[in-house]
């Protein structure tokens, strides 16, 4: 049992629920929890419902396969099929992917933004639009540089490399109040400085009122005979893991924040499909793909931060370099091999930089509900993505080269450990299919898109379902497009922006 | 799935020395994790896996659960190199499974992977150096 006011777990319900509110959200990441806080300290009266379970800060450690049973969704293994296939991870917990992620925190690109503005004609969204929400967001999830004793060696590497080959390098911003470099962000932040939704808008939102479901699942949205937003109907999971009791909302307004998967995938199953038929397509992922790089000297890559820096030398061509330390299992399940090849590769995991390109990608994938399946993601690598992929991939390898590393192994189906830049290169020379390519994303967007155009998106400038009243989405679904960096801060800002349009216009929701 | 199989299967993909049942014990918890749709279809290609190593010509007949070291070593390398839908599949169930040994103390401790020690030292050092900073930002 947890015993914290306004927190209701599965644990804790013995019977069904009937409750009533003005605002009911679903889903505690970015986007729900930032909306939940938002409307409650207006005053709204705001019910807040999570899938996955509520695990506070003292409950997180180094253990990541228990992590990625208990805060992520599907075990952490969500695969978009496709060729190739692209593994992609979601938080599923109160606060979302924002508990596991490395809290990267950028602001949209205002070329993006233009391009959103132009594209579908979206209001309020240019730079100087957004920087006010920016601004507030920036402020309450404490974003700044990291401390410089938390920067560890493979960031250090990386930013010698970049530096060495005259490529511009930027520190990064994160979520975080005097973050320790644990390198766990990616299992709970066990220190709280991760500004993530748990310790930040979750919080809020229950000091304001807010009543928070945790390992509750929503079934279907539901409108009234007019075909408004009334409610939502879900079910309790049960500390058995078996279904447990029943709960139903009623409410004047449904905010959906479940992700890019989850939110098409509740809007479909409960019969709410726009004129233009884009729910559930235009799925952005910027795929990433790591270069796994061995040095002579002791790297301890998890000593320090999870991320402390960004090769931005490529972004006008979609393309970010970071390095990011992986824990044991991680890395186990990406390094080649197995027996006792990989426990050769794997001694020498404290002289390993793993580091690699974020895409942007110009692909798009679709969500569909597969009966028996449910959710289904289906994405595609464009050739031009792939390419970028490949191009990342060497200047990744180039970057670690520069920085002294002695091996690489590139991901790539069967290549095998490469010595020098000259022989990457000579590998990369010949055609790389794209099905041969490792990628995966944590990164899942646009599947509801904004456009005032209602053949080309699903809802409009605000959020607010094409012909449904009352139905707002709420989470990077909405983008109309990739941004290019990590979204995080894009989802927040919207999420507060959307949440002040909806407060000026309780009159029209009667709240 | 037969535990039988995927005993066999995880001590060809660990490092040697590996206990089967404790990886085991974690990768059932880590399946449980998995969606209905996703654990079928990995159980699906597993005993795909297994039955079609009566296929491959060196195992004359039988089934992967009951190769000798070096033929289902080798039966594994023929069929991750396949690059197909199975062979994706296999790759996947080998990457969960090498998880779940790497999640173990032991297999941490022999590559020098000690977080905790290191999350406790950084966690003081945090708090002595910018406590007072975090509690008025928090308060």
């Amino acid at each position: 049992m947890i015993s914290v006011p306004g927190v209701i777990t599965g644990a804790d319900v013995a019977a069904d629920l009937r409750v009533d509110c003005d605002v009911v959200v679903v889903g505690s990441g970015a986007g729900g929890a930032t909306m939940a806080a938002e409307l409650a300290a207006a005053g709204v009266s705001v019910v807040l419902i999570e899938e996955g379970g509520y695990h506070q800060t003292e409950s997180f450690g180094a253990q990541s396969v228990r992590a990625l049973r208990t805060l992520y969704r599907d075990g952490g293994g969500g695969m978009a099929i496709g060729k190739p296939s692209v593994l992609f991870a979601e938080g599923r917990c109160v606060g979302g992917s924002t508990v596991v992620n490395g809290g990267m925190s950028w602001r949209t690109p205002p070329p993006v933004l233009a391009r959103w503005a132009a594209a579908d004609g979206i209001r309020d969204i240019g730079e100087d639009a957004m920087a006010p929400f920016f601004d507030e967001a920036e402020a309450w999830l404490s974003v700044a540089e990291q401390d410089p004793e938390t920067i560890g060696r493979d960031s250090e590497l990386l930013y010698a490399g970049a530096r060495s080959l005259g490529w511009r390098i930027v520190a990064n911003r994160r979520n975080q109040l005097h973050c320790a470099g644990t390198n766990n962000c990616n299992n709970g932040c066990p220190t709280g400085a991760k500004r993530s939704m748990l310790v930040t808008a979750v919080p809020r939102a229950l000091a304001h009122g807010t009543r928070l479901y945790a390992d509750c699942r929503v079934e279907r949205v539901t409108l009234d005979a007019r075909g408004r937003a009334a409610g939502v109907t879900g079910r309790f999971r049960g500390q058995d893991g078996r279904r447990g009791s029943a709960l139903s909302v009623r409410a004047k307004v449904v905010v959906v924040a479940g992700g890019a998967v989850q939110t098409p995938a509740l809007l479909a199953r409960s019969g709410v499909k726009p004129a233009a038929r884009q729910l559930g397509r235009n799925l952005a992922m910027h795929p990433n793909a790591n270069v796994i790089a061995f040095f002579d000297e002791n790297v301890t890559g998890w000593h320090g931060v999870h991320q402390a820096y960004q090769v931005r030398e490529f972004q006008s061509d979609g393309i970010i370099l970071t390095a990011n330390n992986l824990a044991p299992p991680m890395l186990a399940a990406l390094m080649p091999g197995h027996g006792r090849e990989l426990g050769e590769l794997m001694a020498g995991y404290n002289h390993v930089v793993t580091a690699g390109p974020l895409i942007e990608d110009s692909g798009a994938g679709r969500v569909r509900t597969l009966p028996g399946l449910g959710a289904q993601v289906f994405y595609q690598l464009s050739d031009r993505d792939a390419a970028r992929v490949v191009r990342g991939v060497e200047l990744t390898a180039t970057a670690m080269f520069a920085a002294g590393a002695r091996r690489v192994l590139l991901p790539v189906d069967g290549a095998p450990a490469l010595h020098s830049l000259d022989e990457v290169r000579r590998l990369l020379a010949a055609p790389v299919p794209a099905r041969a390519l490792r990628v995966f994303s944590v990164h899942l967007m646009g599947t509801a898109r904004m456009s005032e155009d209602v053949r080309r998106g699903v809802v409009d400038s605000y959020g607010e379902f094409h012909g449904v009243h009352g139905l707002f989405v709420c989470d990077a679904s909405l983008f109309p497009g990739p941004t290019g960096l990590n979204p995080m801060l894009t989802i927040i800002a919207l999420a507060v922006r959307n949440a002040r349009y909806l407060r000026d216009r309780c009159g029209d929701y009667s709240l | 799935m037969a535990k039988r199989v995927l005993v066999r299967f995880t001590e060809i993909v660990c490092p040697p020395g590996a206990s089967a049942e404790r990886v085991l014990a974690e990768f059932e918890l880590l399946a449980a994790a998995l969606r209905p749709g996703a654990r079928w279809m990995l159980l699906a290609a597993f005993a795909a896996f297994d039955q079609g190593a009566r296929l491959y010509p060196a195992a004359r007949g039988r089934r992967f659960a009951r190769l000798d070291d070096q033929v289902a070593d080798a039966y594994l390398r023929k069929v991750l190199g396949r690059g197909d839908g199975v062979a994706e599949l296999v790759e996947r169930l080998k990457g969960m499974v090498v998880m779940c040994y790497y999640e173990l103390p032991e297999a941490k401790a022999a590559i020098g992977y000690a977080p905790e020690p290191y999350i406790a030292m950084v966690s003081r050092r945090r708090l002595e150096r910018y406590g007072d900073d975090i509690r008025a930002a928090e308060s």
